[in-house]
């Protein structure tokens, strides 16, 4: 682990120390490197799943797929801002990546935590760089807005969690996760259960975003700059539904009646944020919703609590990360060309970038989870889990399945196909940077399919 | 100030605490508080400035009247009980009487309408004795009579995290807006009292360096509100950045210091089985983080525009020492790591 966090930590001399002119390769270079690192902790041959572990931070089946997709968004991301701060003083750009890389450590720390209150901790402390990197360097002044929203919806929801907590460790005497599972179940009133197990859950259901406490999604994926928009749509959402798969083995008594509201609200949040999707003016704001939708797939598999559901959940949220990733890394190059995000502007883009159509087009692919990519499998071990539950689920999850592939299908053609508009002028070519972005985030997701076990997570 | 005359009034500052903290008997006690009180008062009148004045004078007749309180309610429990010892049980009705006297003095809510007043018509340094070394006396006090009714305290802490937090939602004054910071953390240590004082200790020991860095960095700025704020970044660039940190980390959010002192509180209300109060005090801790986030915005997070001249300030050599600040800004942002150790240095 100290493998990964060192190497990490010294991203940071790195950044401030290195000359101008080879800020940006030398930062690649190394987050590269560090992403490459951490792919050993895939193999894991361990019996009891736990590995690399130490006093507090360990890694385990179910946290090494997350920990190495967050490893491997550094880079992604450090690629992708590499225009966009060109034009910034060379202070500023690097202490953009000084925040992207305290927040990769944030990340790393959280999933890799032992502890419950380790993850609390770092769960909260992933919120300073984002919120700094979403208010600082957004474009419009809606930024901070978007920033409070961001800010106060997480608080609001996890301080209760920080009391659920720690009213666990007065009553277990432990928080740590490798003993957790076999300690005796908190005894409460029966109202003040329900109480506990919503604080112990709303906190990771806003933060996924359920549909209901997903407001602040969209602002801030509208709002941030292309690097923050993909550390949250691909990794930080998903500390939510870590956070969840972690907690409910300790819920087990509760959560068979408490979680029937939640489950409706995720399923039917992927019907109607599908269907804000469907109408959307905004790319960036399309591509937040259908992260929403996505994303209350992957409550609804946790919720259900079956081994199917949460293999499903775990492969979708990764599968949904880098594809959910890499569409607003093309959102951001149509941005960067029309300075809009509006779809009206930019249409036609084949005509112009048609190299960039082919990246667009799987992208979009892999957003409404064509065969054999490991979305689609995410989502039939989700679709298939709550269907063994309630065959009225069908109905949901089907409908929002076929609306998924409407507004990628919708979105593809609207950027991509049909005339080149007559304002767009001299676009700059797409660039190698652009499309070494693309391969970074599409090859992974393409080689998923050879081998979908590394994401089967604890029941592989 | 002729330096003879302020360095009299700062010794008589330290004489007056330090005779608080080491008296047992309420007569010694409370001539600490008064001494520090008129000790402080030619210090903030020193700006011949009616609002100086004016805060002033509500400053002395607060503090005289808790004073008075304090001398009423130790005379009553002589009178009860028959002895003058502090660390000797109290009755119960003089042992309200002084929580509350003690409570004004401090500034907690619903006694806590002087503070914002008093702090907006002094200079920041004084502002920042005020909000510190002025809180160290009473503070002590009550530490040493506690447990005294249990709801009544619980009621104070509550009523200040809240009213700390609601009350500095709508200023745009810095001053008062430190202020309503100062009685929302006040809150904070007055609820764990009851139970645990090294955590209320705790909590006014990280208070004091993030509470410090605040004063200081407004201080360089020269601003009393958060416009002039903006115009922080072409003066002191670094200080700029590091400041939203200092400022969440007085709104206590981890990994910050601030998170300290709030995580451990909370682990006490919940080992005390009070979760309900934990849970509103954590959640009115929400409050103060709005105003918190609104100067970060107003500071680092925007850039106002500025003709170029403005721009050059920061290429100037500045004449005011930087450790301090540095040190304090460093302690109210990167503690948490430490908690073991800080825990281990308060714990008896």
């Amino acid at each position: 682990m100290l493998k990964i966090l060192i190497p990490t930590l010294f991203l940071l001399p790195t950044t401030w120390l290195t000359s101008s002119k080879w800020l940006w390769p030398t930062a690649l270079t190394q987050s590269m490197l560090i992403a490459l690192a951490s792919l050993t902790w895939l193999n894991n041959s361990t019996d009891v799943g736990w590995a690399t572990l130490n006093s507090y931070i360990a890694t385990d089946p179910l946290s090494t797929p997350l920990l190495v997709l967050s490893c491997w968004l550094l880079p992604l991301m450090i690629l992708a801002s590499q225009n966009h701060l060109s034009s910034e003083p060379v202070n500023r750009q690097r202490m953009y990546i000084t925040l992207l890389t305290t927040l990769q450590l944030f990340l790393i720390l959280a999933f890799g935590a032992t502890e419950m209150i380790m993850f609390y901790v770092m769960f909260e402390a992933t919120l300073i760089p984002t919120l700094l990197v979403i208010t600082r360097w957004g474009n419009q002044t809606e930024r901070l807005n978007a920033g409070t929203y961001f800010l106060f919806y997480t608080l609001a929801g996890s301080l209760p969690l920080l009391v659920a907590l720690l009213m666990l460790q007065n009553n277990a005497g432990t928080l740590s996760l490798l003993i957790l599972p076999y300690t005796k179940p908190l005894l409460l009133t029966p109202f003040g259960s329900n109480i506990w197990w919503a604080a112990c859950m709303i906190a990771f259901l806003v933060k996924m975003p359920l549909y209901g406490m997903h407001l602040w999604l969209p602002k801030a994926h509208v709002e941030a700059p292309v690097a923050g928009s993909m550390v949250l749509a691909a990794v930080l959402l998903k500390l939510g539904g870590y956070g969840m798969m972690r907690l409910m083995v300790m819920l087990e008594p509760l959560s068979k009646e408490m979680v029937y509201p939640f489950i409706v609200l995720a399923l039917w949040g992927v019907i109607m944020t599908g269907s804000i999707c469907l109408r959307q003016t905004d790319l960036k704001s399309l591509i937040a919703y259908s992260s929403v939708s996505h994303m209350g797939l992957v409550a609804g598999g946790i919720l259900i609590q079956t081994p199917w559901g949460f293999t499903g959940a775990l492969i979708l949220m990764i599968a949904h990360g880098l594809a959910s990733s890499a569409l607003f890394c093309l959102a951001n190059t149509n941005y960067e060309r029309t300075h809009s995000r509006t779809m009206l502007l930019a249409r036609g883009l084949q005509i112009a970038l048609p190299l960039m159509t082919t990246w667009w087009f799987i992208a979009s692919l892999a957003n409404l989870a064509l065969p054999p990519l490991p979305n689609l499998m995410g989502e039939l071990m989700i679709l298939t889990s709550l269907f063994n539950w309630s065959a009225w689920t069908l109905v949901l999850t089907g409908a929002g399945t076929l609306i998924t592939a409407a507004y990628s299908l919708y979105m593809f053609l609207m950027s991509q196909r049909g005339p080149l508009p007559q304002h767009m002028l001299a676009l700059p070519p797409s660039y190698t940077r652009e499309h070494l972005l693309m391969a970074l985030h599409l090859i992974p997701l393409l080689l998923i399919i050879l081998k979908p076990a590394l994401l089967w997570g604890w029941f592989a | 100030m002729n330096p003879f005359v302020l360095s009299i009034l700062l010794l008589s500052l330290g004489l007056g605490t330090t005779l608080t903290f080491a008296s047992s008997h309420w007569l010694l006690a409370w001539m600490g508080l008064e001494i520090s009180t008129l000790a402080i008062i030619p210090l903030m009148a020193q700006h011949h400035h009616p609002r100086a004045v004016e805060a002033t004078t509500k400053y002395f007749i607060t503090q005289a009247a808790a004073a008075a309180l304090i001398l009423f309610a130790s005379t009553t429990n002589a009178w009860i009980t028959g002895q003058w010892d502090i660390n000797f049980n109290l009755h119960a009705f003089p042992a309200s009487l002084l929580t509350m006297a003690l409570a004004l003095k401090m500034g907690l809510a619903p006694v806590h309408f002087w503070l914002p007043e008093v702090l907006q018509g002094l200079d920041l340094t004084t502002g920042l004795i005020l909000s510190t070394w002025q809180k160290l006396a009473p503070f002590i006090l009550m530490c040493q009579i506690m447990p005294v009714n249990s709801s009544l305290i619980t009621f104070l802490g509550i009523a200040s995290t809240l009213v700390g937090g609601w009350g500095g939602l709508n200023q745009t004054q810095l001053r008062k807006i430190l202020a309503y910071s100062s009685i929302a953390h006040l809150g904070w240590m007055v609820l764990v009292m009851q139970f645990n004082q090294q955590l209320a200790l705790l909590a006014l020991v990280i208070y004091i360096p993030m509470t410090f860095s605040t004063f200081m960095i407004f201080k360089t700025n020269s601003s009393t509100t958060m416009n002039t704020l903006a115009a922080s970044w072409a003066k002191t660039p670094a200080l700029t950045a590091i400041t939203p940190l200092v400022l969440l980390s007085l709104g206590g959010l981890p990994p910050l210091s601030g998170f300290m002192p709030k995580w451990m509180i909370l682990q006490e209300l919940t080992k005390q089985d009070i979760p309900l109060t934990a849970s509103v005090a954590a959640l009115s801790a929400l409050f103060s983080l709005y105003f918190y986030l609104r100067i970060s915005y107003a500071m680092t997070l925007t850039i106002s525009p500025n003709n170029l001249n403005a721009t050059t300030p920061w290429r100037l050599q500045t004449t005011s020492s930087t450790l301090p600040l540095a040190i304090s800004t460093t302690i109210s942002a990167m503690l948490l790591p430490l908690a073991p150790a800080t825990l281990a240095l308060l714990s008896p």
